[in-house]
Order: structure tokens, then sequence, then C-alpha cells
């Protein structure tokens, strides 16, 4: 249980699980937290995960968490872990999980709180009816089945020649919205299946669309090349590759459960079951992850273009007039190769992040020309009721984290603990107390998504603000909100 | 709600706003929801390996699903087979085997017969009704091997199975 496992203090935002701690553990583990945060996180099972990934063949330096980490199924939630490719470092399908490319975008506007202090509940109600969202949700962008590999390949470029967004857009997403290297042939027919008609829909569960307005101003100088300002209007997408991408998931976990012996492979949870990244299913997972990813990337570009449509109608303007350009699009789950210094060695290491962000600091040539003085743009969304933020990645998390940071506030509840707590009504009056209209399509969704749910993403932010893994640039709230 | 269940079944985490099959003596009987923070699990129950399959496959429409007003009377009967090298590996392969059937045929499974188990292989056909049918309720993504068990203990079968939601 967790109370049985040793954390030494290493400040007041990092605490180690030495080695020590199991045998087995190659390296130790590394949590990002506040004294607060970790009575919860001691709470369920996430530091026995945490010391779990650090079975991992080829894994370097630490097993990282982030400060909104929890409990998950084989990696915590807010884990990250970097393998050593050339000593047979692994990949794990469990170390991305089945929502590949989980992410989220945010989208900025010209609007002001005064121009749609009146509009939220017409914006909201259309945005329900034009973006398909809920349990396998079917949306309107149909695509033919010669079409389907091109969007595993292309990613959202696939949807910008469809006509739906512009190159800026892709610009301004990680990878340019298709990571390179994904192989259609190592996909299964079933993910094809499961993946059909499901290009331009939300999802469900904790997946949104959200109507936000800055609230709080952190870094002149980033806003100011962001282009933000206090009482902003901004859009923010949380969506990933779906049915098509669980499958994915699924089909490699199995393979890689069946070959851990043919490699000689022991982990403590066959959630973890991984293949070295120059195995042949190694390769196979990567090249069938990111047809996932680009995926997801193609679904996320289409949830913007009907949003920018419905903002369109509602305020009778082109989107470019509205000045609804994308800031930036990152993922939150997934594994990708990446140089990194290991003992002043760089190294091509394969990262997972699974609820974890790409962080990097300024400079990197993975950024934006547009963003390459300030750093990469992290978008941590945080519950319906309170805050989200968007930060910049470090040179701090480049030397600690392999540029990476937190990716939301973190579940502090389950979902029925949370659905006890509360009533739909009840919920949905809080939330208009504070001036937030709210629809959602599942039936429990909003009790389970509950605000009480989940950590304070302030307390999660502040954490790697101190740590210096992500600096902050603004701090949004909520006025609107589609969940699935 | 617990104490007005006359089978005294423990019910974990239920609330009045889930759906009727926390109120289904039926279901009830036969599996328990275990709390997880991010996700769901269940406890399942029978006196045999046949039956420990087909509740825990029924236990899934009961947590993704609410049966509505039937649209599309038309049933659907699918074969699945699976193996595995052992029972555990066997069960989550099942369940998934289920929930991706589910998921690309658009269809929720109503019943189940098995008509061959072995603790490495299983034999079954799946009777689906048209999501349409129903009122969906939550998407089950998978079924993970994260602390999962399937155990005999004397003549009863007993598994534990988290879900990725």
């Amino acid at each position: 249980m967790p109370e049985n496992i040793p954390l030494e203090k290493i400040d007041d935002f990092r605490w180690r699980i030495p080695k020590s701690y199991k045998p087995g553990m190659r390296v130790s583990g590394l949590i990002y937290a506040s004294e607060k945060l970790l009575e919860s996180i001691y709470k369920d099972k996430a530091l026995e995960q945490v010391a779990n990934v650090a079975f991992l063949p080829g894994i370097v330096n630490y097993a990282l968490a982030m400060p909104d980490i929890h409990w998950g199924y084989g990696f915590p939630i807010g884990g990250v872990a970097a393998t050593d490719i050339e000593v047979g470092g692994v990949v794990s399908p469990g170390g991305v999980g089945f929502d590949i490319n989980c992410g989220v975008r945010l989208v900025k506007t010209n609007l002001e709180y005064d121009d749609v202090k009146n509009r939220i509940e017409d914006l909201v109600s259309r945005l329900f009816l034009d973006v398909p969202a809920g349990v396998g949700s079917e949306g309107n962008i149909r695509v033919g089945a010669k079409e389907e590999k091109q969007i595993l390949l292309k990613g959202a470029r696939w949807a910008v020649e469809q006509g739906f967004g512009t190159e800026d857009d892709l610009e301004c997403t990680e990878e340019n919205g298709a990571i390179q290297g994904a192989d259609p042939e190592v996909v299964s027919e079933r993910a094809f299946q499961r993946g059909k008609a499901q290009s331009g829909t939300l999802g469900s569960g904790n997946h949104f669309l959200e109507i936000q307005v800055i609230d709080q101003l952190y870094d002149r100088e980033a806003c100011d090349t962001l282009g933000l300002n206090l009482g902003q209007i901004m859009v923010m997408i949380h969506s990933g590759s779906r049915g098509f991408g669980y499958q994915i998931c699924e089909d490699y976990a199995r393979k890689m459960v069946e070959s851990l012996s043919k490699y000689k492979i022991n982990v403590p949870d066959r959630q973890l079951a991984c293949a070295p990244v120059n195995s042949s299913e190694g390769k196979a997972y990567l090249g069938a992850m990111r047809c996932a990813a680009n995926y997801a990337w193609a679904n996320r570009q289409c949830l913007m273009h009907l949003t920018r449509q419905v903002f369109e109608k509602i305020f009778g303007s082109s989107w470019q007039k509205l000045g609804m350009s994308l800031i930036y699009d990152v993922a939150h789950n997934i594994a990708k190769i990446e140089k990194h210094e290991v003992g002043g060695i760089k190294k091509n290491l394969c990262v997972h992040r699974k609820g974890a962000t790409r962080a990097f600091g300024p400079g990197n040539p993975a950024i934006p020309q547009r963003y390459r003085k300030i750093g990469q743009p992290v978008i941590i969304p945080g519950d319906m009721g309170r805050n989200s933020y968007l930060l910049v990645g470090t040179q701090k998390a480049m030397e600690e984290t392999f540029g990476s940071c937190c990716h939301g506030a973190g579940r502090l509840k389950s979902r029925t603990a949370s659905a006890k707590s509360t009533s739909t009504d009840m919920l949905l009056k809080e939330l208009s107390s504070k001036g937030i209209i709210v629809k959602a399509f599942g039936r429990n969704t909003l009790v389970e998504e509950a605000p009480s749910a989940y950590k304070d993403v302030n307390d999660v932010v502040d954490v790697v603000a101190n740590a210096g893994i992500g600096k902050r640039v603004c701090r949004m709230r909520p006025l609107g909100v589609i969940k699935g | 709600m617990a104490e007005q269940d006359p089978l005294k079944i423990k019910v974990v985490g239920s609330t009045p706003t889930w759906p009727k099959f926390f109120l289904s003596k039926k279901r009830m009987k036969n599996y328990e929801v275990l709390e997880h923070t991010a996700d769901i699990g269940i406890r399942v129950k029978s006196s045999s390996l046949e039956g420990l399959f087909r509740n825990a496959g029924l236990a899934i429409k009961d947590i993704s699903a609410e049966k509505q007003k039937t649209l599309i009377p038309e049933k659907h009967k699918i074969v699945i087979t699976q193996k595995a090298d052992n029972r555990e590996e066997l069960f989550v392969n099942w369940l998934n085997e289920l929930l991706s059937l589910s998921a690309a045929e658009a269809l929720i499974f109503e019943d189940i017969k098995i008509n061959q188990i072995n603790e490495q292989f299983v034999d079954a056909i799946a009777v689906g009704s048209d999501i349409r049918n129903y009122k969906t309720n939550i998407e089950i993504k998978a079924a993970t091997y994260h602390q999962l068990k399937v155990q005999k203990t004397g003549s009863h079968w007993q598994a534990e199975v988290i879900f990725d939601i």
C-alpha cells in the first residue's frame, strides 16, 4: 500500500522513491508535488505505479510523475518515462494509454467578455448541436476508405487540405499535426472499423469543448508574443483518437504481453507489457501508434473547424475576422523518439508521456519559429468549474523531465464517489452561480466530472511553476462547457 | 440503496443518479463495482468459469448502456472465439473482444451463450441489439491487465478487472 512507500524529500516540490524500494527497479522515482498534493497522491496506488514503471528495460534517470499524478493502469496518469533505445530500451503501449494522442488545443479570439456575455447560451447550444459528441458519436465529416489512410499519414494536414483550416494551424500544432513514421499497414482491420465515422467527434468522459475568458496574466512578454490580453475569449478543445486509438493500444498491448518471455522482460504489472523499440513488435507498435496520433490531430483540427463555423454563425462574421487563430495543440498521451542529454551525452530516447505534456524550452528547433523565444506553449486544462492555464516550456524541463510538464488537474475522486457527492441539478446550479453554462451528452458525465472530482489545477500549476518545469503565461476561467 | 436490496448485495459507490443496473436484482447478484480514481473496476462471481465469463460480459452492458424503447428489433448473433496462455489473459481478451465488436458493429450485447470454455480457450455466441435501442451512459475503452484476478476458491469463481473509461 502507498503508506509503505518511502518518499525522500528533495525540496518543497520534489520527492524521490529510492531505487532500493523494490528489487527490480532500475532507477528511482521522482515525483513533483507539494505536501498538500501528496496527501491525495498517497490515497491511491499511483506511487506504487511510479515504482513499477522504474522496472522498464532501458529506463534512464528517473520514473517521473507530475503533480497531477493519479492511479491509472500500468503507468500512473501523469507519468513520464524515457528509455535508451541503443541499450534495448523499450516502448510500452500502456505507457501511452488507450486514447493515443489524447490532447488539447487552445484557440484565441479577438472577442472580449462583454462581446459574448449575453451570447454564451447561444454559443453553447449551437456547439452542442453542431459538434458531435458522446459515446460512439458519428461525425458529419465522412471519409472514404481510400482517404482513411491519408488521414493516418497526413494527420491535421488532411483536414486542412479538405478546407478545414490553414497552414498556420499546422505550424501551431505539435509535430505540425503529423508525426512521421506512421505505418497504416500495421493497423488492424478492426481498428479501422472502430474509427470509422468518428472523425470530427469529441468523444465522451472527460473530453470537452470550453469557451473561456482570460482572468489573469503572468508573463507580459509571452502574452504579447501570443497576442493575449486580460478579458480575451478563448476556446479549448480536448479530444483524442477515439475508437481507432483504443483498438491499436489493445492490439499491441496483447501482442506485447505475449512477447514478454521472448525478450525476457519482467514487469510487475502486465499492463506495462513492452518490447524493445528496435524489435519487430516495438517498431510495429510505434508505426500504428503514430497513425492514431495523426488521426487525433486530424480530429482536433476538424473539431476546431466546426467550432469556428459556430462562432461565424453566432457572430455573423468570418472566423478570420473573429481572430480565431490556433495558439497551440499538444498531445498528452504519446511515445516519441527524442534526443535528450543523459549524463552529459545526447541520446536517442523513447519518451513516454502518459497524461503529461511536452514542454520544450526556448530555442528548441521543434517549436514554431514564432514561439521559439518564449518556449513551447503548454496547455493545462482544469475542471469545468475552476481554471485552466497556458504555460510555456523551460530549459529546466529539458534538463530534468525530458522536456515534459503536467497535463491537467488530475482526478481526486473516483467516478462513483464523485457521482455520490453531488447531483446534476446541484452541480448545474453551482456552476450557473459562477456564470458557467454546461451541456453534456452522457447521463452521468456531469456528476462524474464535477469540479470536486479533480485536484485544484491552481495547486498543480503552482508546483510545476515553482519547480521550474513550466512557466505561467495566463489563466483562464470557463464560461461555457460542452461535455461528451 | 443497499439497504433496500433483498439480496443484500454490496454495491460500492452506487448513487441514485446511476442507471437502473444498480437496481436490477438479476444483475446485482453477479458483480459489484469497485472504486478506482480514474476508471471503473468490477468484481464478478459465479459457480463456473462459463458463468464468470458470461456475467462479466453482461456487466459491460449494464455499465455502458440503458435500454430504451426498441426501435430496431433485429438481433445479431456473433460468434466469438478467443485464446490465451492463461485464464487471466483469456478473460481480458474476451472482454476486449466484446468491447471492440460492440463499438465496431454498433451493438449492445444483451445475451451470451458460452459454447465451450477452458482456461485457455473460449467459444461463445453473443447476441447484440442495435445501439439505437439504448441510451449510452459511459464509454468503456478497454479492459486492462492492471490488478487483474481470476481465481477459483472451492467451487466458486471470482474475477476482478479494471476498465479504462
